[in-house]
């Protein structure tokens, strides 16, 4: 547990020469670039960079800088143009993109995501299904769990995701990006449409399970506060 | 599992589209059980219909081809043969020679019999005329004839022949006149002169296909049909009666063209018709031999004992006694027929004969309003097949580009896009088997009804159809389709033939039809045809596979448009449609 709270390149580096585990990257950027049309003009140019388990990343920038595109590409829903997305040293584009996102990484989105149709328990555990890992425990039980731990009152569990306000419709999103135990989190403005203090709280959430579960926390955002609560801050510039 | 559990779930999530769906679908399958059943119906009547009952078949000459290939040879040899009628007018000998010859021989009709490689019955009969004597007269109203017998027949031939052998120049007796009723007695409406008809049996079986219906005795027995029995014959109670006869009598025939031929019979035993026999119906231009009372029968072996069977009288040029045979094939079933007709083809029965069963023309005709329920299911099954092909296509993509979200989510999350598709055709599956299940049991109960509703429906068309033309002609037209076994050349000289034929000794041309003739038609002008009235048009498995097979089709068509949709989705643009 680091008690890192500004985030700058050199803590980052320090923390993880502290923990000898993070010297294999969660997930390594290799000069990664896309365009949208072929020789057209690029939205991300020769990226390259590590993300370590057990922290909490923020990647930052303004708008236009290619975040949700390089989010895209980390979340194994595309694949850039040039450079490749190695997740524990596997170039996503040539493995089963299916199989890492139902089971490597959780995604928080920024719309969430979830199906209207569905309870907050259904949402859940239609992710541990469609996984297909195996659990100890029933996958109610599991799913109850991480409602408590999210702070959702129980009743929730079977509540429609229509009847939830978007803060709680962001923390079923959560419990759901966790429900399958993945290795990586990478969660897109995930305390967009929550106020200071439910803020606060997911934040906390998130280094909890980088730092006290090794996970790897990855942060879409443009707020300076998250970002200064992260563990390292990956800056995105506009491509001019 | 995971795609079976989701599908599951979904459908049960929502409920009242696939309800609907539900409801749609088995509307669909009931039409098109009922459809289904009713040409399984259709099918099975038509099959199994004759198959157990046997059928009996002749081989009649199609006089027109005759004709035709009378005409063309004698065209060809124009120049010699037709020197003074030349184009203007048919060569008429031609013709009748043509007819003459065309006639086939006891010996030929056995060649057939054993020609078929089913087991084949054969029975036929042999009718000829004979005149009474002074002690022998015939059952008549008017003394016209019996003058003429009286004074010995080469004259009374003349009065009562006049009638006939202007249709019966030649042999025509092979001709039941396409199929006409009763067209296995093979046709003897132009019958010789006579005061009797003289008719020979070869079996029990003939003798119950007797042109005048069947017939009990009302002392004696039936001759037998081995030599020993030569000489016997029965005579009808009217006869009898007339002549002051009984069993164990002598009479005397003669020929009717010479008298000085004489035939010396005893009388075996005395029938009477019990069919009500026409003799009203002979009129004047009938000799008294139509006269069903005047039937004399006896077997053909006594007949070959008189030297008066076919193969004799067809032996002798001098045309002074013409024999005609009846020779009829019974068959086992419909089938048989069939079989037998094409090896009769093959054993060398040339294309102006041609093997026909009044039963199986009979029965066909029957079948005329199952046949035309048969063609109104096909195109209820096609059109409802379409229209639900359609409806659900149109339903199931209206239901895929609602869910489009969902199908984003999904992949995003990480299920594979196949089994996003497996898991849309797999609900789209479970709903269409709900409803084919409910359409079918509902099918399956109405289809009885409703096909018999439809059915009655056919039949009174068929009937109004045929009760039109009555009106209109007086007679039941021979339009075709209706009842194919009718001729016009029957039903028209009424007078003359239709006489000729029930007093020649064997049933259905009469009024009244042998009641043991297998669909049995009244004869002639009044005919009515039993339609087949009810099928049985109960679903079975037979049905049932056929339907689930459709209903896979269809469910496997609209599901493939559907895939079709989900594998041109990228999730990324789905979602970022959303956001």
């Amino acid at each position: 547990m680091t008690n890192a709270t500004i985030a700058n390149e050199p803590s980052a580096a320090a923390s993880a020469a502290e923990n000898p585990a993070a010297t294999i990257p969660a997930l390594r950027l290799d000069r990664v670039s896309y365009s949208y049309t072929k020789g057209g003009k690029k939205v991300l140019d020769g990226r390259s960079h590590d993300f370590q388990p057990g922290m909490v990343p923020a990647l930052t920038g303004p708008s236009g800088a290619g975040k949700t595109t390089l989010l895209s590409r980390l979340s194994g829903l595309a694949v850039p143009t040039e450079g490749r997305v190695l997740y524990h040293g596997n170039d996503l584009a040539k493995t089963d993109r299916y199989r890492y996102r139902s089971h490597d990484i959780g995604v928080i989105f920024q719309s969430f995501n979830l199906l209207p149709a569905l309870t907050v328990a259904e949402n859940i555990i239609l992710s541990m299904d469609a996984s297909g890992k195996t659990f100890d425990r029933p996958k109610t039980q599991i799913a109850k769990e991480l409602i408590a731990k999210v702070r959702l009152r129980p009743e929730y569990a079977d509540e429609r995701i229509l009847h939830l306000s978007g803060g709680e419709q962001q923390r079923v999103a959560i419990a759901r990006a966790l429900s399958y135990d993945p290795s990586i989190i990478l969660a897109d403005e995930p305390t967009g449409n929550l106020d200071l203090g439910t803020q606060n709280d997911i934040m906390a959430i998130f280094r909890s399970l980088a730092h006290d579960e090794g996970r790897c926390v990855i942060i879409v955002t443009h707020s300076p506060e998250v970002a200064a609560q992260s563990d390292e801050v990956y800056e995105l510039a506009k491509l001019l | 599992m995971f795609v079976l559990k989701n599908a599951w779930k979904t459908v049960i999530r929502n409920k009242g589209r696939n309800i609907l769906i539900i409801l749609i679908v088995a509307i669909i399958a009931a039409a098109a059980t009922v459809g289904l059943a009713i040409r399984n119906a259709a099918d099975n009547a038509r099959e199994t219909g004759l198959a157990s009952t046997s059928v009996t078949a002749t081989i009649g000459v199609d006089r027109s081809k005759l004709m035709e290939q009378a005409k063309s040879s004698s065209s060809s040899s124009s120049s010699s043969s037709s020197s003074s009628s030349s184009d203007s007018k048919p060569d008429f000998d031609a013709m009748r020679e043509a007819m003459e010859n065309s006639s086939l021989t006891l010996a030929d009709y056995e060649k057939y019999a054993k020609a078929s490689s089913v087991n084949v019955g054969t029975y036929y009969s042999e009718s000829t005329g004979v005149s009474g004597t002074d002690s022998f007269q015939p059952v008549e109203s008017t003394t016209s004839n019996s003058a003429n017998s009286g004074s010995s027949s080469s004259s009374s031939s003349s009065s009562s022949s006049g009638s006939s052998s202007s249709g019966s120049e030649g042999s025509t007796q092979q001709d039941p006149g396409r199929g006409g009723p009763g067209g296995d007695q093979g046709g003897m409406q132009g019958m010789t002169s006579g005061d009797f008809t003289l008719t020979g049996f070869s079996s029990d079986k003939a003798v119950a296909a007797a042109k005048n219906g069947t017939f009990t005795m009302t002392s004696g027995k039936v001759f037998g049909y081995g030599t020993d029995d030569n000489g016997k014959v029965i005579i009808s109670k009217a006869l009898a009666d007339f002549n002051d006869l009984k069993v164990g009598d002598t009479i005397t025939v003669t020929n009717p063209n010479d008298t000085s031929k004489t035939y010396k019979l005893t009388i075996g035993g005395i029938y009477e018709n019990t069919t009500s026999s026409n003799t009203d119906s002979a009129g004047p231009m009938g000799g008294t031999s139509q006269d069903a009372d005047n039937a004399i029968y006896t077997s053909v072996s006594t007949l070959k004992s008189l030297g008066l069977d076919s193969t004799t009288t067809a032996a002798d040029d001098d045309d002074d006694t013409s024999t005609q045979l009846s020779y009829t094939y019974v068959l086992d079933n419909a089938d048989d027929y069939e079989t037998f007709a094409s090896d009769v083809k093959k054993a060398g029965l040339d294309d102006t004969h041609t093997v026909q069963s009044s039963d199986v023309e009979n029965y066909e005709a029957s079948l005329v309003p199952l046949d035309n329920l048969a063609k109104f299911a096909l195109t209820l099954l096609v059109v409802v097949l379409v229209v639900g092909a359609v409806v659900l296509i149109v339903l199931n993509l209206f239901n895929i580009r609602e869910r489009k979200y969902e199908v984003g989510v999904l992949t995003a999350i990480g299920v594979n896009k196949v089994k996003v598709a497996a898991q849309f055709a797999i609900e789209l599956l479970i709903v269409t088997m709900c409803g084919i299940a409910l359409g079918v049991a509902g099918g399956a109960a109405a289809s009885v009804p409703v096909s018999n509703q439809l059915l009655a429906s056919q039949v009174s068309a068929q009937q109004t159809e045929a009760a039109s033309q009555q009106a209109q002609f007086g007679r039941g037209a021979d339009m075709g389709g209706g009842a194919p076994g009718q001729t016009s050349q029957q039903g028209e000289s009424s007078g003359s033939n239709d006489s000729s034929g029930s007093s020649n000794g064997s049933g259905s041309t009469g009024a009244n039809a042998a009641p043991n003739e297998p669909g049995g038609m009244r004869g002639g002008m009044s005919r009515a045809v039993d339609y087949v009235s009810s099928i049985n048009a109960t679903v079975n498995f037979k049905v049932i596979g056929q339907l689930i097979l459709i209903g896979l089709g269809l469910t496997l068509v609209s599901a493939l448009v559907g895939i079709i949709f989900v594998m041109r989705y990228e999730p990324l643009q789905i979602l970022a449609d959303r956001s």
